[in-house]
Protein backbone atom coordinates (compact mmCIF):
# COMPACT_ATOMS: atom_id res chain seq x y z
CA UNK A 1 0.00 0.00 0.00
CA UNK A 2 1.55 3.29 -1.02
CA UNK A 3 2.35 5.93 1.52
CA UNK A 4 -0.36 8.45 1.91
CA UNK A 5 -3.22 6.23 0.96
CA UNK A 6 -5.89 6.84 3.57
CA UNK A 7 -8.10 3.92 2.77
CA UNK A 8 -7.68 2.72 6.33
CA UNK A 9 -9.61 5.76 7.51
CA UNK A 10 -12.31 5.93 4.87
CA UNK A 11 -14.84 4.32 7.19
CA UNK A 12 -13.85 6.46 10.12
CA UNK A 13 -16.62 9.04 10.46
CA UNK A 14 -17.20 11.55 13.14
CA UNK A 15 -20.67 10.88 14.54
CA UNK A 16 -22.42 13.97 13.28
CA UNK A 17 -25.09 14.07 15.91
CA UNK A 18 -22.61 14.10 18.75
CA UNK A 19 -20.42 16.64 17.04
CA UNK A 20 -23.42 18.90 16.60
CA UNK A 21 -24.28 18.36 20.25
CA UNK A 22 -20.77 19.51 21.08
CA UNK A 23 -21.39 22.76 19.24
CA UNK A 24 -24.74 23.11 20.99
CA UNK A 25 -23.08 22.65 24.36
CA UNK A 26 -20.38 25.22 23.60
CA UNK A 27 -22.90 27.82 22.42
CA UNK A 28 -25.10 27.07 25.45
CA UNK A 29 -22.18 27.56 27.83
CA UNK A 30 -21.36 30.91 26.25
CA UNK A 31 -25.01 31.94 26.50
CA UNK A 32 -25.22 30.80 30.11
CA UNK A 33 -22.14 32.83 31.02
CA UNK A 34 -23.63 35.87 29.33
CA UNK A 35 -26.88 35.34 31.20
CA UNK A 36 -25.16 34.94 34.54
CA UNK A 37 -23.09 38.05 33.93
CA UNK A 38 -26.09 40.16 33.07
CA UNK A 39 -27.15 42.75 35.65
CA UNK A 40 -30.17 44.13 33.89
CA UNK A 41 -32.43 43.70 36.88
CA UNK A 42 -30.51 46.48 38.60
CA UNK A 43 -31.61 48.94 35.89
CA UNK A 44 -28.54 51.13 35.87
CA UNK A 45 -26.82 52.85 33.01
CA UNK A 46 -23.95 50.40 32.74
CA UNK A 47 -26.08 47.28 32.33
CA UNK A 48 -28.02 48.79 29.42
CA UNK A 49 -25.37 51.04 27.96
CA UNK A 50 -23.46 48.36 26.05
CA UNK A 51 -26.23 47.99 23.47
CA UNK A 52 -26.39 51.51 22.15
CA UNK A 53 -24.57 50.50 18.96
CA UNK A 54 -27.14 47.82 18.18
CA UNK A 55 -29.99 50.22 18.86
CA UNK A 56 -28.45 52.79 16.53
CA UNK A 57 -28.27 50.22 13.76
CA UNK A 58 -31.73 48.80 14.47
CA UNK A 59 -33.54 52.10 14.05
CA UNK A 60 -32.93 52.64 10.30
CA UNK A 61 -33.40 48.93 9.53
CA UNK A 62 -36.64 49.02 11.45
CA UNK A 63 -37.75 52.13 9.58
CA UNK A 64 -37.20 50.43 6.22
CA UNK A 65 -38.82 47.12 7.09
CA UNK A 66 -41.80 48.67 8.81
CA UNK A 67 -42.64 51.01 5.93
CA UNK A 68 -45.35 48.66 4.56
CA UNK A 69 -46.90 48.45 8.01
CA UNK A 70 -46.97 52.24 8.31
CA UNK A 71 -48.53 52.53 4.86
CA UNK A 72 -51.24 50.04 5.81
CA UNK A 73 -51.69 51.83 9.13
CA UNK A 74 -52.15 55.18 7.41
CA UNK A 75 -54.66 53.60 5.05
CA UNK A 76 -56.75 52.06 7.80
CA UNK A 77 -56.67 55.31 9.75
CA UNK A 78 -57.89 57.21 6.71
CA UNK A 79 -60.64 54.64 6.17
CA UNK A 80 -61.61 54.76 9.81
CA UNK A 81 -61.76 58.58 9.80
CA UNK A 82 -63.78 58.62 6.59
CA UNK A 83 -66.35 56.07 7.67
CA UNK A 84 -66.87 57.41 11.18
CA UNK A 85 -66.49 61.16 10.58
CA UNK A 86 -70.12 62.06 11.28
CA UNK A 87 -70.30 60.12 14.52
CA UNK A 88 -66.93 61.46 15.60
CA UNK A 89 -68.06 65.01 14.91
CA UNK A 90 -71.13 64.55 17.06
CA UNK A 91 -69.10 63.18 19.95
CA UNK A 92 -66.54 65.95 19.68
CA UNK A 93 -69.17 68.69 19.77
CA UNK A 94 -70.57 67.23 22.96
CA UNK A 95 -67.13 67.01 24.50
CA UNK A 96 -66.27 70.59 23.57
CA UNK A 97 -69.41 71.81 25.30
CA UNK A 98 -68.47 69.89 28.45
CA UNK A 99 -64.85 70.86 28.45
CA UNK A 100 -65.58 74.55 28.03
CA UNK A 101 -67.09 74.57 31.50
CA UNK A 102 -64.09 72.70 32.87
CA UNK A 103 -61.77 75.18 31.23
CA UNK A 104 -63.40 78.14 33.00
CA UNK A 105 -63.23 76.34 36.33
CA UNK A 106 -59.61 75.38 35.65
CA UNK A 107 -58.56 78.95 34.92
CA UNK A 108 -60.29 80.19 38.05
CA UNK A 109 -58.68 77.55 40.24
CA UNK A 110 -55.31 78.15 38.65
CA UNK A 111 -55.53 81.83 39.47
CA UNK A 112 -56.45 81.08 43.09
CA UNK A 113 -53.67 78.53 43.33
CA UNK A 114 -51.12 81.01 42.03
CA UNK A 115 -52.20 83.54 44.65
CA UNK A 116 -51.96 80.98 47.42
CA UNK A 117 -48.50 80.00 46.32
CA UNK A 118 -47.42 83.63 46.37
CA UNK A 119 -49.00 84.25 49.77
CA UNK A 120 -47.45 81.16 51.33
CA UNK A 121 -44.14 81.84 49.62
CA UNK A 122 -44.09 78.27 48.34
CA UNK A 123 -41.04 77.10 46.49
CA UNK A 124 -42.69 75.43 43.52
CA UNK A 125 -40.82 73.04 41.28
CA UNK A 126 -39.42 74.54 38.11
CA UNK A 127 -40.95 73.44 34.80
CA UNK A 128 -39.23 70.43 33.27
CA UNK A 129 -37.97 70.65 29.71
CA UNK A 130 -39.40 67.99 27.37
CA UNK A 131 -38.40 66.35 24.09
CA UNK A 132 -40.96 64.83 21.74
CA UNK A 133 -40.03 61.59 19.98
CA UNK A 134 -41.68 58.90 17.92
CA UNK A 135 -41.82 55.25 18.86
CA UNK A 136 -40.16 53.18 16.13
CA UNK A 137 -40.31 49.67 17.54
CA UNK A 138 -41.80 47.87 20.49
CA UNK A 139 -41.17 44.65 22.37
CA UNK A 140 -44.35 43.69 24.20
CA UNK A 141 -43.83 40.04 25.07
CA UNK A 142 -44.12 38.61 28.57
CA UNK A 143 -40.39 38.72 29.21
CA UNK A 144 -39.59 42.17 27.86
CA UNK A 145 -41.56 45.38 27.50
CA UNK A 146 -39.64 48.22 25.98
CA UNK A 147 -39.56 50.59 23.04
CA UNK A 148 -37.12 52.34 20.77
CA UNK A 149 -37.72 56.04 20.16
CA UNK A 150 -36.08 58.19 17.53
CA UNK A 151 -34.40 60.74 19.79
CA UNK A 152 -31.21 60.26 21.74
CA UNK A 153 -28.34 62.00 23.40
CA UNK A 154 -28.25 64.60 20.62
CA UNK A 155 -31.43 65.97 22.16
CA UNK A 156 -30.04 65.86 25.70
CA UNK A 157 -31.88 62.66 26.59
CA UNK A 158 -30.10 60.83 29.39
CA UNK A 159 -30.44 57.62 31.35
CA UNK A 160 -33.35 57.70 33.76
CA UNK A 161 -35.46 60.40 32.07
CA UNK A 162 -39.18 59.70 32.53
CA UNK A 163 -41.27 59.14 29.39
CA UNK A 164 -44.94 60.10 29.17
CA UNK A 165 -47.71 60.45 26.62
CA UNK A 166 -50.56 62.90 26.68
CA UNK A 167 -52.39 60.26 28.72
CA UNK A 168 -49.92 59.21 31.37
CA UNK A 169 -46.64 57.62 32.34
CA UNK A 170 -45.04 55.18 29.87
CA UNK A 171 -41.67 54.37 31.38
CA UNK A 172 -38.15 55.67 31.58
CA UNK A 173 -35.03 55.83 29.47
CA UNK A 174 -32.58 52.98 30.01
CA UNK A 175 -30.41 53.10 26.90
CA UNK A 176 -29.18 56.10 24.97
CA UNK A 177 -27.32 56.40 21.70
CA UNK A 178 -26.90 59.57 19.63
CA UNK A 179 -30.17 59.34 17.71
CA UNK A 180 -32.08 56.54 19.42
CA UNK A 181 -33.11 55.78 22.99
CA UNK A 182 -34.63 52.72 24.59
CA UNK A 183 -37.58 53.10 26.94
CA UNK A 184 -38.21 50.57 29.70
CA UNK A 185 -41.99 50.38 29.97
CA UNK A 186 -43.64 50.41 33.37
CA UNK A 187 -45.06 46.98 32.51
CA UNK A 188 -41.62 45.37 32.18
CA UNK A 189 -40.69 42.85 34.82
CA UNK A 190 -37.68 44.99 35.73
CA UNK A 191 -39.75 48.12 36.28
CA UNK A 192 -40.56 49.27 39.82
CA UNK A 193 -42.22 52.68 40.19
CA UNK A 194 -42.94 54.35 43.54
CA UNK A 195 -46.52 55.59 43.39
CA UNK A 196 -49.14 57.15 45.62
CA UNK A 197 -52.89 56.87 45.77
CA UNK A 198 -54.28 60.33 45.19
CA UNK A 199 -57.32 59.97 47.44
CA UNK A 200 -55.54 58.69 50.53
CA UNK A 201 -51.96 59.74 49.85
CA UNK A 202 -50.98 56.12 50.57
CA UNK A 203 -47.67 54.96 49.15
CA UNK A 204 -47.00 51.73 47.25
CA UNK A 205 -44.70 50.23 44.67
CA UNK A 206 -45.96 49.48 41.17
CA UNK A 207 -44.15 46.41 39.85
CA UNK A 208 -44.38 45.34 36.23
CA UNK A 209 -44.87 41.67 35.41
CA UNK A 210 -44.94 41.69 31.62
CA UNK A 211 -48.70 42.08 31.43
CA UNK A 212 -50.75 45.18 30.73
CA UNK A 213 -51.77 45.70 34.35
CA UNK A 214 -48.81 46.25 36.71
CA UNK A 215 -49.18 45.07 40.30
CA UNK A 216 -49.38 47.26 43.38
CA UNK A 217 -47.06 45.89 46.04
CA UNK A 218 -46.21 47.14 49.53
CA UNK A 219 -49.42 49.14 49.86
CA UNK A 220 -49.23 51.17 53.05
CA UNK A 221 -52.26 51.40 55.29
CA UNK A 222 -55.46 49.44 55.59
CA UNK A 223 -58.18 50.04 53.01
CA UNK A 224 -56.08 52.73 51.46
CA UNK A 225 -56.95 51.69 47.91
CA UNK A 226 -60.35 51.52 46.31
CA UNK A 227 -61.42 50.60 42.84
CA UNK A 228 -61.04 53.58 40.56
CA UNK A 229 -58.57 55.48 42.74
CA UNK A 230 -56.21 57.61 40.73
CA UNK A 231 -52.58 56.52 40.89
CA UNK A 232 -49.79 59.09 40.59
CA UNK A 233 -46.04 58.91 40.86
CA UNK A 234 -44.99 59.74 44.38
CA UNK A 235 -41.54 61.07 43.58
CA UNK A 236 -40.04 58.90 46.31
CA UNK A 237 -36.53 57.86 45.47
CA UNK A 238 -36.19 60.75 43.06
CA UNK A 239 -36.44 58.74 39.84
CA UNK A 240 -39.75 60.19 38.71
CA UNK A 241 -41.09 63.66 39.52
CA UNK A 242 -44.03 63.74 41.86
CA UNK A 243 -47.55 63.76 40.50
CA UNK A 244 -47.29 62.22 37.04
CA UNK A 245 -50.58 60.47 36.22
CA UNK A 246 -50.13 56.70 35.97
CA UNK A 247 -53.53 55.04 35.94
CA UNK A 248 -56.39 53.91 38.12
CA UNK A 249 -56.63 51.07 40.60
CA UNK A 250 -58.41 47.87 39.64
CA UNK A 251 -58.63 44.58 41.47
CA UNK A 252 -57.14 41.51 39.83
CA UNK A 253 -58.69 38.08 39.82
CA UNK A 254 -56.23 37.09 42.55
CA UNK A 255 -57.59 39.83 44.81
CA UNK A 256 -54.47 41.95 44.55
CA UNK A 257 -54.47 45.52 43.36
CA UNK A 258 -53.34 46.37 39.87
CA UNK A 259 -53.21 49.52 37.79
CA UNK A 260 -55.05 50.16 34.56
CA UNK A 261 -52.61 52.43 32.80
CA UNK A 262 -53.78 55.71 31.32
CA UNK A 263 -51.11 55.33 28.64
CA UNK A 264 -53.03 52.34 27.25
CA UNK A 265 -56.03 54.51 26.38
CA UNK A 266 -54.48 55.33 23.02
CA UNK A 267 -51.70 53.91 20.86
CA UNK A 268 -48.27 55.04 21.98
CA UNK A 269 -46.97 56.66 18.80
CA UNK A 270 -45.48 59.89 20.04
CA UNK A 271 -44.01 60.27 23.49
CA UNK A 272 -42.55 63.07 25.56
CA UNK A 273 -39.28 62.59 27.35
CA UNK A 274 -38.98 64.72 30.48
CA UNK A 275 -35.41 65.93 30.83
CA UNK A 276 -35.71 65.44 34.56
CA UNK A 277 -32.67 64.57 36.58
CA UNK A 278 -33.36 62.68 39.72
CA UNK A 279 -31.83 64.17 42.79
CA UNK A 280 -29.45 61.25 43.25
CA UNK A 281 -27.66 62.42 40.10
CA UNK A 282 -27.23 65.98 41.25
CA UNK A 283 -24.61 65.81 44.02
CA UNK A 284 -21.17 64.64 43.17
CA UNK A 285 -20.45 61.87 45.65
CA UNK A 286 -16.69 62.45 45.76
CA UNK A 287 -16.93 66.17 46.35
CA UNK A 288 -19.64 65.49 48.89
CA UNK A 289 -17.37 63.21 50.89
CA UNK A 290 -14.44 65.62 50.69
CA UNK A 291 -16.45 68.61 51.83
CA UNK A 292 -15.41 70.06 55.21
CA UNK A 293 -17.67 69.94 58.26
CA UNK A 294 -20.31 72.58 58.36
CA UNK A 295 -18.87 74.38 61.44
CA UNK A 296 -15.71 75.09 59.46
CA UNK A 297 -17.57 76.69 56.61
CA UNK A 298 -20.39 78.62 58.25
CA UNK A 299 -20.03 81.19 61.08
CA UNK A 300 -21.15 80.27 64.55
CA UNK A 301 -24.89 80.67 65.03
CA UNK A 302 -26.04 83.89 66.64
CA UNK A 303 -27.70 83.20 69.95
CA UNK A 304 -30.20 85.46 71.72
CA UNK A 305 -28.77 87.98 74.17
CA UNK A 306 -29.29 87.37 77.83
CA UNK A 307 -29.35 90.26 80.27
CA UNK A 308 -26.64 90.59 82.89
CA UNK A 309 -29.00 91.01 85.83
CA UNK A 310 -28.57 87.55 87.12
CA UNK A 311 -27.18 86.50 90.39
CA UNK A 312 -24.62 83.99 91.33
CA UNK A 313 -22.27 82.28 89.01
CA UNK A 314 -24.39 82.77 85.90
CA UNK A 315 -24.37 86.53 86.12
CA UNK A 316 -21.05 87.13 84.51
CA UNK A 317 -21.55 84.48 81.91
CA UNK A 318 -24.92 85.83 80.84
CA UNK A 319 -23.78 89.41 80.34
CA UNK A 320 -24.43 91.21 77.12
CA UNK A 321 -20.85 90.94 75.95
CA UNK A 322 -20.56 87.26 76.59
CA UNK A 323 -19.66 84.98 73.78
CA UNK A 324 -22.26 82.98 71.94
CA UNK A 325 -21.15 79.75 73.49
CA UNK A 326 -21.29 81.14 76.97
CA UNK A 327 -24.69 82.58 76.25
CA UNK A 328 -26.00 79.29 75.10
CA UNK A 329 -24.65 77.63 78.21
CA UNK A 330 -26.36 80.09 80.49
CA UNK A 331 -29.55 80.43 78.55
CA UNK A 332 -30.80 77.01 79.42
CA UNK A 333 -31.02 77.46 83.19
CA UNK A 334 -32.43 80.88 82.68
CA UNK A 335 -35.16 79.65 80.47
CA UNK A 336 -35.89 76.92 82.94
CA UNK A 337 -36.17 79.35 85.71
CA UNK A 338 -38.43 81.57 83.68
CA UNK A 339 -40.86 78.80 83.18
CA UNK A 340 -40.77 77.64 86.76
CA UNK A 341 -40.58 80.83 88.70
CA UNK A 342 -43.45 83.11 89.34
CA UNK A 343 -41.05 86.03 89.50
CA UNK A 344 -40.89 86.27 85.77
CA UNK A 345 -43.89 88.35 84.98
CA UNK A 346 -45.41 88.24 81.60
CA UNK A 347 -46.06 91.50 79.89
CA UNK A 348 -49.60 92.15 80.92
CA UNK A 349 -51.79 94.94 79.84
CA UNK A 350 -52.34 97.72 82.28
CA UNK A 351 -55.21 100.16 82.38
CA UNK A 352 -54.63 103.15 80.22
CA UNK A 353 -52.37 105.63 81.91
CA UNK A 354 -51.04 106.41 78.56
CA UNK A 355 -47.42 105.84 78.04
CA UNK A 356 -45.70 105.30 74.75
CA UNK A 357 -45.38 101.67 73.93
CA UNK A 358 -41.66 101.30 74.20
CA UNK A 359 -40.11 97.95 74.75
CA UNK A 360 -38.96 97.66 78.30
CA UNK A 361 -36.95 94.97 79.94
CA UNK A 362 -38.67 93.07 82.65
CA UNK A 363 -38.02 94.15 86.13
CA UNK A 364 -35.31 92.39 87.97
CA UNK A 365 -36.71 89.96 90.42
CA UNK A 366 -33.79 89.64 92.73
CA UNK A 367 -35.91 90.74 95.61
CA UNK A 368 -38.49 88.07 95.11
CA UNK A 369 -36.24 85.11 94.93
CA UNK A 370 -32.54 84.96 95.04
CA UNK A 371 -32.54 81.32 94.02
CA UNK A 372 -34.31 81.96 90.76
CA UNK A 373 -32.34 84.16 88.41
CA UNK A 374 -34.44 85.98 85.93
CA UNK A 375 -33.40 87.10 82.52
CA UNK A 376 -34.68 90.47 81.59
CA UNK A 377 -34.77 90.01 77.79
CA UNK A 378 -36.20 86.53 77.75
CA UNK A 379 -39.92 86.62 78.08
CA UNK A 380 -42.62 84.11 77.43
CA UNK A 381 -44.23 84.42 74.06
CA UNK A 382 -47.17 86.74 74.00
CA UNK A 383 -49.63 86.64 71.16
CA UNK A 384 -49.69 89.70 68.91
CA UNK A 385 -53.15 90.71 70.08
CA UNK A 386 -52.01 91.02 73.69
CA UNK A 387 -48.96 93.00 72.70
CA UNK A 388 -50.92 95.37 70.56
CA UNK A 389 -53.46 95.99 73.28
CA UNK A 390 -50.68 96.52 75.75
CA UNK A 391 -48.96 98.84 73.33
CA UNK A 392 -52.14 100.71 72.74
CA UNK A 393 -53.09 101.42 76.28
CA UNK A 394 -50.70 100.02 78.83
CA UNK A 395 -47.49 101.31 80.26
CA UNK B 1 -13.18 32.30 -11.81
CA UNK B 2 -15.62 32.24 -8.97
CA UNK B 3 -15.67 35.04 -6.46
CA UNK B 4 -14.88 34.10 -2.84
CA UNK B 5 -18.49 34.48 -1.86
CA UNK B 6 -19.67 32.22 -4.66
CA UNK B 7 -18.12 29.07 -3.28
CA UNK B 8 -19.21 26.27 -1.02
CA UNK B 9 -22.44 26.80 0.76
CA UNK B 10 -22.57 30.40 -0.48
CA UNK B 11 -22.79 29.15 -4.05
CA UNK B 12 -25.58 30.65 -6.06
CA UNK B 13 -25.73 27.65 -8.38
CA UNK B 14 -28.70 26.28 -6.54
CA UNK B 15 -30.65 29.46 -6.94
CA UNK B 16 -29.83 29.53 -10.64
CA UNK B 17 -30.99 25.98 -10.99
CA UNK B 18 -34.27 26.78 -9.29
CA UNK B 19 -34.78 29.77 -11.51
CA UNK B 20 -34.07 27.71 -14.60
CA UNK B 21 -36.37 25.00 -13.46
CA UNK B 22 -39.27 27.27 -12.78
CA UNK B 23 -40.40 26.48 -16.29
CA UNK B 24 -41.18 22.95 -15.09
CA UNK B 25 -38.72 21.18 -17.32
CA UNK B 26 -38.35 17.46 -17.25
CA UNK B 27 -35.14 17.64 -15.23
CA UNK B 28 -36.71 19.57 -12.38
CA UNK B 29 -37.18 16.54 -10.16
CA UNK B 30 -33.55 15.63 -10.23
CA UNK B 31 -32.03 19.10 -10.08
CA UNK B 32 -34.07 20.26 -7.10
CA UNK B 33 -32.40 17.62 -4.95
CA UNK B 34 -29.42 19.83 -4.23
CA UNK B 35 -30.18 22.00 -1.22
CA UNK B 36 -27.47 24.27 0.14
CA UNK B 37 -27.23 25.94 3.55
CA UNK B 38 -28.32 29.18 1.96
CA UNK B 39 -31.68 27.62 1.22
CA UNK B 40 -32.51 25.98 4.48
CA UNK B 41 -30.43 27.91 7.02
CA UNK B 42 -29.44 31.42 6.02
CA UNK B 43 -32.50 32.49 4.06
CA UNK B 44 -35.00 31.29 6.73
CA UNK B 45 -32.86 32.97 9.39
CA UNK B 46 -32.97 36.29 7.56
CA UNK B 47 -36.70 35.94 7.03
CA UNK B 48 -37.16 35.26 10.74
CA UNK B 49 -35.23 38.43 11.57
CA UNK B 50 -37.27 40.44 9.09
CA UNK B 51 -40.56 39.06 10.39
CA UNK B 52 -39.54 39.86 13.97
CA UNK B 53 -38.66 43.43 13.05
CA UNK B 54 -41.84 43.97 11.04
CA UNK B 55 -44.06 42.67 13.82
CA UNK B 56 -42.17 44.92 16.23
CA UNK B 57 -43.67 47.98 14.56
CA UNK B 58 -45.76 50.04 16.96
CA UNK B 59 -48.95 49.74 14.98
CA UNK B 60 -52.39 48.93 16.34
CA UNK B 61 -54.85 48.14 13.57
CA UNK B 62 -58.36 48.92 14.88
CA UNK B 63 -56.99 49.08 18.41
CA UNK B 64 -55.41 45.62 18.47
CA UNK B 65 -51.74 44.95 19.08
CA UNK B 66 -49.74 43.06 16.49
CA UNK B 67 -48.85 39.52 17.62
CA UNK B 68 -45.31 38.89 18.77
CA UNK B 69 -44.44 35.23 18.06
CA UNK B 70 -40.94 33.90 18.59
CA UNK B 71 -39.98 33.28 14.94
CA UNK B 72 -36.58 31.69 15.63
CA UNK B 73 -38.36 28.95 17.58
CA UNK B 74 -39.66 27.68 14.23
CA UNK B 75 -36.07 27.23 13.10
CA UNK B 76 -34.98 25.73 16.42
CA UNK B 77 -37.68 23.11 15.86
CA UNK B 78 -37.33 22.51 12.11
CA UNK B 79 -33.56 22.58 11.64
CA UNK B 80 -32.70 19.58 13.85
CA UNK B 81 -35.49 17.58 12.21
CA UNK B 82 -34.28 18.38 8.70
CA UNK B 83 -30.74 17.22 9.40
CA UNK B 84 -27.92 17.65 11.91
CA UNK B 85 -25.75 20.55 10.86
CA UNK B 86 -22.65 22.27 12.16
CA UNK B 87 -23.80 25.66 10.90
CA UNK B 88 -27.38 25.59 12.19
CA UNK B 89 -26.64 25.76 15.94
CA UNK B 90 -24.22 28.64 15.43
CA UNK B 91 -26.76 30.58 13.35
CA UNK B 92 -29.41 29.76 15.91
CA UNK B 93 -27.18 31.16 18.64
CA UNK B 94 -26.79 34.35 16.63
CA UNK B 95 -30.55 34.54 16.18
CA UNK B 96 -30.97 34.21 19.93
CA UNK B 97 -28.46 37.00 20.42
CA UNK B 98 -30.43 39.12 17.98
CA UNK B 99 -33.58 38.58 20.03
CA UNK B 100 -31.69 39.43 23.22
CA UNK B 101 -30.60 42.73 21.73
CA UNK B 102 -33.71 43.62 19.77
CA UNK B 103 -36.14 42.85 22.56
CA UNK B 104 -33.66 44.04 25.20
CA UNK B 105 -33.67 40.77 27.10
CA UNK B 106 -30.86 39.71 29.43
CA UNK B 107 -27.80 38.68 27.45
CA UNK B 108 -27.95 34.99 26.52
CA UNK B 109 -31.57 34.56 27.57
CA UNK B 110 -33.11 33.66 24.21
CA UNK B 111 -29.89 32.03 22.99
CA UNK B 112 -29.91 29.61 25.88
CA UNK B 113 -33.61 28.82 25.50
CA UNK B 114 -33.32 28.16 21.78
CA UNK B 115 -30.21 26.02 22.16
CA UNK B 116 -31.88 23.84 24.76
CA UNK B 117 -34.79 23.16 22.42
CA UNK B 118 -32.42 22.49 19.52
CA UNK B 119 -30.27 20.14 21.63
CA UNK B 120 -33.22 18.05 22.78
CA UNK B 121 -34.69 17.78 19.29
CA UNK B 122 -31.42 16.79 17.68
CA UNK B 123 -31.36 13.79 20.00
CA UNK B 124 -35.04 12.97 19.48
CA UNK B 125 -35.26 13.66 15.73
CA UNK B 126 -35.66 10.05 14.72
CA UNK B 127 -38.83 9.79 16.78
CA UNK B 128 -40.44 12.80 15.08
CA UNK B 129 -39.27 12.80 11.47
CA UNK B 130 -41.59 10.99 9.12
CA UNK B 131 -44.50 10.88 11.51
CA UNK B 132 -48.00 12.06 10.87
CA UNK B 133 -48.51 15.83 11.11
CA UNK B 134 -50.48 15.36 14.34
CA UNK B 135 -47.44 13.82 16.01
CA UNK B 136 -45.28 16.64 14.71
CA UNK B 137 -47.83 19.15 16.01
CA UNK B 138 -47.70 17.48 19.43
CA UNK B 139 -43.93 17.71 19.42
CA UNK B 140 -44.21 21.36 18.38
CA UNK B 141 -46.54 22.09 21.31
CA UNK B 142 -44.16 20.27 23.66
CA UNK B 143 -41.21 22.26 22.39
CA UNK B 144 -43.14 25.48 22.83
CA UNK B 145 -44.17 24.56 26.34
CA UNK B 146 -40.59 23.72 27.24
CA UNK B 147 -39.30 26.94 25.67
CA UNK B 148 -41.67 29.22 27.55
CA UNK B 149 -41.38 27.28 30.81
CA UNK B 150 -37.62 27.66 30.72
CA UNK B 151 -38.10 31.33 29.91
CA UNK B 152 -40.37 31.87 32.91
CA UNK B 153 -37.94 30.01 35.14
CA UNK B 154 -34.88 31.89 33.96
CA UNK B 155 -36.62 35.24 34.20
CA UNK B 156 -37.76 34.45 37.74
CA UNK B 157 -34.20 33.54 38.67
CA UNK B 158 -32.85 36.68 37.07
CA UNK B 159 -35.31 39.25 38.37
CA UNK B 160 -36.93 37.57 41.36
CA UNK B 161 -40.39 38.10 39.87
CA UNK B 162 -42.62 35.64 38.04
CA UNK B 163 -43.88 37.14 34.81
CA UNK B 164 -47.60 37.25 34.11
CA UNK B 165 -48.52 33.79 32.86
CA UNK B 166 -51.43 35.03 30.80
CA UNK B 167 -48.97 37.07 28.74
CA UNK B 168 -46.84 33.96 28.29
CA UNK B 169 -49.90 32.08 27.09
CA UNK B 170 -50.71 34.83 24.60
CA UNK B 171 -47.25 34.63 23.10
CA UNK B 172 -47.51 30.85 23.04
CA UNK B 173 -50.72 31.05 21.03
CA UNK B 174 -49.12 33.47 18.58
CA UNK B 175 -46.15 31.13 18.19
CA UNK B 176 -48.36 28.07 17.81
CA UNK B 177 -49.94 29.74 14.81
CA UNK B 178 -46.58 29.41 13.05
CA UNK B 179 -46.95 25.63 12.80
CA UNK B 180 -47.80 25.76 9.07
CA UNK B 181 -44.38 27.33 8.53
CA UNK B 182 -42.81 24.38 10.38
CA UNK B 183 -44.71 21.91 8.21
CA UNK B 184 -43.74 23.79 5.07
CA UNK B 185 -40.06 23.68 5.98
CA UNK B 186 -40.18 20.00 6.84
CA UNK B 187 -41.98 19.06 3.66
CA UNK B 188 -39.67 21.16 1.57
CA UNK B 189 -36.34 20.15 3.05
CA UNK B 190 -36.48 16.81 4.88
CA UNK B 191 -36.51 14.62 1.79
CA UNK B 192 -35.38 17.21 -0.67
CA UNK B 193 -31.71 16.34 -0.84
CA UNK B 194 -30.38 12.81 -1.06
CA UNK B 195 -27.32 13.91 0.91
CA UNK B 196 -29.59 14.56 3.90
CA UNK B 197 -30.48 10.88 4.18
Amino acid sequence: MPYGDNKHFEHLKLPVTWAVMGIVVVVSIIAALMFLGDRREEVDGKSFGDRSGFDSAAEPANAVLSTPVHVVGAGTSWLDDYLFAVRENRILKKKVAELSQYKDAYLEMKDINTRYEALLNLRTEPPVETVTARSVSVARGPFNNNRLIDAGSDKKIAFGNPVITDQGLVGRIVGVSPHVARVLMVTDVNSHVPIMVMRTDARAMMDGDGGGYPKLDWVRGKDSVRKGDQILTSGDGGIFPRGLPVGEAVQGIDGGWRVRLYADRAPIDFVKVLLFKDFSQLPNAESLLRSPPVNQVLPAPVMPKVAANTSGASASAASGTASASAASASARPVAASVSSSSAAKPATAKPATAKPATPKPARPAASSSSAAPVAGDLKPFTPPSTTSSAGGGAR
Amino acid sequence: MKTPLDRGFFSRDNAKKFARLSGKSLRSGMASRVIGPWDWIFLPALLAVAATVILGTPFQPFGFQLPEPVWPLVLAFAWPLIRPSYIAPVVLGLLGLFLDFYWSAPGGFYTLNLMLIYGVLILARTYVVGQDWRVVFGAWLGAELAFFSIGVLFMALDTGFVVRLWGVFEQMVATTALFPVVLYMLEKFVNADVRFQ
